[in-house]
């Protein structure tokens, strides 16, 4: 009979490092169209970002924005790429299509944790992603005369980011369980999250009256922190301090998943078969 | 419960409600503005304790609630009242004790992942359920060498005929060895061969394990052969729980009549006070095969409770010849047949 396993959750391991293997190999059983996903998420904002300062500062003739140079900009511009790949994937789709077609149920009754366990396949190729955008950081860093250090911090930070946006996903997917469809829904997320959180323009540039908005959430976690930090404009002890941030975040996170999916639930049909 | 009982559905109701969409643009603008729902009730007080090692077979029309029962007694989705145990757990629960336990196949709905090889999918249960390495591989051969699938391991899933995923689904369910499996349509798109395959691979894992099997199927065959005990389900409600040949003896009788002349539907009615639905001039099991004596009368089926052949027979031949006569039990797909008509009025 069965194997009867009397771990408490948090010790069983094994399913977690199998689970990031095979989320991997699921990534990249297309190779090409895994390395379009990469190289065409980073080329698309970089060359739209790239076109704005040009305009601005070399067609406009400005000098600074938000006390910013062309050339800090385009160091912004260039590190960001790197924390943009690492933050969350559409793994919370996922999660509200399963919802919605009932394939939940497949994960239910394994003893998982559903929404760790999309997490932990999804983020795997996240994991890859960093792991090579670190390098690239590092490399760039001695280049431009940044420490290599602070790259990896800014990484840490990148990957907290990653995991709070997934929390915010789920919690925002469970919304499908009383709607059944919560792609909308996501959608929005995602675009508020494109623009707060520094991947489409360093949110330094938002006036003085509306720097609250993105202050209030934990977008600029993702991209604009770990770009401050890396590049030295943000000082050790700011960056402990927002790690500390993070973590709260991560906290509040963890209970809204687990209080939403908790009510969700309750709910679920188990639709289609 | 007592100590063998591993199955105790005491009252059990679930109840739906979903939204009703009118037809046209009334109905779409309805449905965004002011949405009706309409509330089903899938499940009507159902009882039953099951005995473990048993194979039960759960059958029942299309929406009779059989899936509902399934999902409820796997923990997918709660009673709306009424208590439901099983392995001493209360399956909505889902506690981690209870997941390792048991298994639910749906033929309808893939477990595997669809861009990956099977033996990849595989290793993750393995780590899911910690399975030893030495465990997982013995099974996983015994397994592949019965559904006969070792040769597709590494192939991608989505490249696997429907039969060959539906195999490899079986075997991903199976590799923890649950003490109590809930197959929905497990044979759905086999081939003959796979599905006598899976037939026996069940029967003896049932035997030689001594798990608890509740089995949902259309296919007769799969319920004949396999199970020892059936619960009918209507609109429901459970008619029947009990061995499926205790159904087919007391059930209806056909009689097989030939006779000289060509009476119709409406006569042979009129002669033996049977209902249209009793008669059948032309789909009898044997109707279309040719006749011992070479001749070219057709038979004629009376499906007649077991009092009424004497009656039925005596009318019969007051008004016609008899060429030839006989009795035949109905099979179990018959029956259910039958008890799905009635369903239908």
């Amino acid at each position: 009979m069965a194997e009867r396993s009397l771990k408490p959750s948090w010790l069983r391991w094994v399913w977690r490092v199998a689970a990031l293997k095979n989320g991997f190999k699921d990534a990249t059983a297309y190779r090409i169209e895994f390395l379009f996903e990469v190289l065409g998420a980073a080329v698309v904002p970089a060359a739209i970002q790239w076109v704005l300062w040009y305009a601005l500062f070399k067609v406009g003739g400005m000098n600074e924005v938000a006390g910013m140079t062309y050339t800090d900009m385009v160091q912004y511009t260039l590190v960001s790429l790197l924390f943009s790949q690492v933050r969350g994937g559409d793994h919370d789709f996922e999660l509200s299509e399963l919802i919605r077609s009932g394939q939940l149920s497949n994960y239910l009754l394994r003893p998982v944790g559903v929404v760790e366990f999309i997490y932990i396949r999804g983020v795997a190729p996240k994991l890859f992603i960093a792991s090579i955008c670190l390098v690239i950081g590092m490399v760039l860093g001695l280049f431009f005369g940044f420490d290599p250090m602070r790259m990896f911090g800014a990484m840490i930070m990148a990957l907290v980011g990653n995991i709070i946006h997934y929390q915010i996903g789920a919690a925002l997917a469970s919304t499908g369980f009383y709607w059944e469809e919560a792609y909308s829904v996501l959608m929005v997320k995602n675009m508020i999250v494109s623009l707060l959180s520094g991947e489409l323009i360093p949110l330094n540039i938002f006036p003085e009256s509306l720097q609250w908005i993105w202050k209030s959430t934990p977008f600029y976690l993702y991209v604009f922190g770990p770009v401050q930090y890396a590049l030295g404009r943000w000082t050790h002890a700011e960056f402990f301090m927002q790690m500390g941030i993070a973590s709260l975040w991560l906290v509040a996170g963890w209970l809204l998943v687990k209080i939403s999916w908790g009510l969700g639930m309750r709910r679920y049909l188990s639709l289609g078969g | 419960m007592t100590s063998q009982t591993v199955i105790q559905v005491r009252d059990v109701r679930r109840s739906f409600r979903s939204p009703k969409k009118e037809e046209g643009w009334k109905g779409t603008l309805g449905l965004l503005v002011s949405p009706k729902y309409e509330s089903h009730e899938a499940l009507k007080g159902v009882t039953f304790n099951i005995e473990s090692g048993s194979f039960v077979g759960l059958i029942g029309a299309n929406g009779a609630g059989k899936t509902t029962l399934l999902k409820i007694l796997s923990g997918l989705i709660p009673p709306s009242s009424g208590d439901a145990q099983v392995l001493g757990f209360e399956p909505f629960k889902r506690p981690i004790e209870f997941r390792q336990s048991i298994s639910l196949v749906m033929g309808q709905k893939a477990q595997l992942w669809w861009d990956l090889p099977a033996v990849d999918a595989f290793d993750l249960i393995r780590a899911i359920y910690e399975i030893p390495t030495k465990t997982y591989r013995d099974r996983l051969g015994i397994l592949t060498d019965l559904m006969d699938v070792k040769k597709h391991l590494n192939t991608q899933i989505r490249r696997l005929s429907l039969g060959e995923r539906m195999k490899m689904e079986l075997i991903g369910a199976l590799l923890h060895w649950p003490q109590v499996i809930f197959l929905d349509e497990p044979t759905i798109g086999l081939d003959v061969l796979a599905a006598h395959k899976l037939r026996e691979f069940l029967r003896v894992f049932n035997q030689q394990e001594k798990a608890t099997i509740i089995l949902t199927s259309h296919n007769m065959d799969d319920i004949e052969r396999l199970c020892s005990r059936i619960l009918i389900l209507r609109s429901g409600e459970m008619i029947y729980d009990g061995p499926p040949g205790k159904l087919t003896r007391e059930g209806e009788l056909m009689l097989r009549v030939r006779l000289m002349q060509t009476p119709t539907s409406e006569e042979l009615q009129a002669v033996t006070g049977l209902s249209a639905k009793s008669i059948d001039l032309k789909t009898g099991e044997s109707a279309g095969e040719e006749n011992e004596d070479g001749s070219d009368l057709k038979s004629i089926y009376f499906h007649v409770k077991q009092d009424q052949v004497a009656s039925s027979l005596q009318k019969l031949m007051s008004k016609y010849q008899v060429v030839d006569m006989g009795m035949e039990e109905q099979s179990l797909e018959k029956v259910i047949q039958r008890l799905y008509e009635d369903e239908r009025g």
